[in-house]
């Protein structure tokens, strides 16, 4: 039995590395920001294990991308979990496939409100709109 | 002594906000963007980019800091799908990237904290600044406020010229969101990152969910907004 979880490891491990494999190059990352990392991921709860589960660790492997090693979960000769115990790989294709795997929007109502602000991004005012308003506070203190 | 000075400059009013700077610092920083205008502008024939344009000076021969934007121009097409296209509207227009890399490399010549807007997109340093996110309908209310300290904000929408974006893959004006907001390190790649999510349109938000290093917020069609996880810990609450 030890072989047969220790058979479907390196199965876990290659079809983690298939599912890990990309044929573009990496379509998301800044090289200059790390504003934060990114938030914990919500914690998933784990999968039933009935009694008679074996399990099991991979070996460390190295890709090209990261250095992975996982641990299977076996119940009765069917995987029935599997857990990434380590990744390392700060390089922009890990961090992209990682970030895919966030939890990822929150969705709510549009606000229309006001606050006590030094600025205001979006205001991308055109020179015409500019001119013009400089132009009227121009001409409005000549008036005062 | 306290910096805040508004100048025309790369066609739009830009604002520094330098608390700790005195006028020399300040005049560096609108003289550092005159020079960018004058070898960037796709308004100026005898701007670099409009001689490259044209064929008449080769790309490699430009000036280092030409082939630094039009190389990472090219970065950011690869990154974002097409999405950000320096080429979009067919003649050469690195604008999209040219005024966040300018603001961004201008940000050595300031002192202490500051505040630029260059046109709606912010630098800051220092802090922590408020910056307010623009209602994409209604020009005198904030669709959310942000609290920022040395970080890039920018947002893209349709809202001030119409439909001035083209979706550079599906062609015509970009639809789908009214507005996006990018906040991360950088002015360039907040503005490139905003400029590309918006013309995504609807798939735009899933896209800026995974950009590392980046948060982001969308309004889209039907007053739906969709904000990255960690957009939230950077909000401070609307009256």
């Amino acid at each position: 039995m030890r072989r047969a979880v220790a058979a479907l490891v390196v199965t876990a491990v290659a079809v983690v590395l298939l599912a890990s494999y990309d044929t573009r190059p990496p379509t998301t990352f800044n090289p200059n920001s790390a504003l934060r990392r990114p938030p914990a991921r919500a914690t998933v709860a784990p999968r039933p294990r009935p009694p008679g589960t074996l399990s099991a660790k991979g070996p460390l492997l190295t890709t090209p991308f990261s250095t992975i090693q996982v641990q299977a979960w076996v119940h009765r000769g069917r995987l029935v979990d599997v857990k990434t115990l380590y990744l390392t790989g700060s390089d922009a294709h890990t961090n992209a496939l990682n970030a895919r795997a966030e939890p990822l929007l929150r969705e709510e109502a549009l606000e229309a409100g006001s606050a006590d602000i030094d600025v205001v991004t979006g205001a991308t005012y055109t020179s015409e709109s500019w001119r013009d308003s400089l132009s009227a506070a121009i001409e409005a203190a000549r008036v005062e | 002594m306290s910096e805040r000075r508004v100048e025309h400059v790369m066609g739009l009013p830009v604002i520094v906000d330098a608390p700790a700077a005195d006028d020399a610092a300040v005049d560096a920083v609108f003289a550092w963007l005159r020079v960018v205008d004058a070898r960037f502008s796709p308004f100026r024939p005898d701007s670099e980019v409009c001689r490259i344009d044209r064929g008449e000076l080769g790309a490699s021969d430009a000036h280092p800091d030409v082939r630094e934007v039009l190389a990472r121009c090219a970065r950011l097409r690869d990154e974002t799908g097409g999405y950000f296209d320096a080429r979009a509207g067919g003649a050469l227009d690195p604008s999209g990237l040219v005024k966040g890399w300018a603001v961004d490399r201008a940000a050595a010549l300031l002192p202490g904290p500051f505040c630029i807007d260059a046109g709606g997109d912010v630098l800051v340093r220092g802090g922590p600044w408020r910056v307010g996110v623009r209602h994409p309908l209604r020009d005198d209310r904030l669709a959310a406020a942000l609290r920022l300290s040395d970080a890039a904000v920018a947002t893209s929408g349709a809202y001030e010229r119409g439909d001035h974006l083209l979706d550079p893959v599906g062609g015509g004006p970009a639809r789908g969101a009214l507005s996006v907001t990018v906040v991360t390190r950088s002015l360039g790649a907040a503005d490139a990152y905003a400029t590309a999510a918006f013309a995504m349109g609807a798939r735009g938000p899933a896209w800026t969910a995974g950009l590392r290093g980046c948060e982001a917020m969308t309004v889209l069609a039907g007053e739906r907004v969709l904000c990255t996880p960690g957009l939230g810990g950077l909000r401070v609450p609307l009256a």
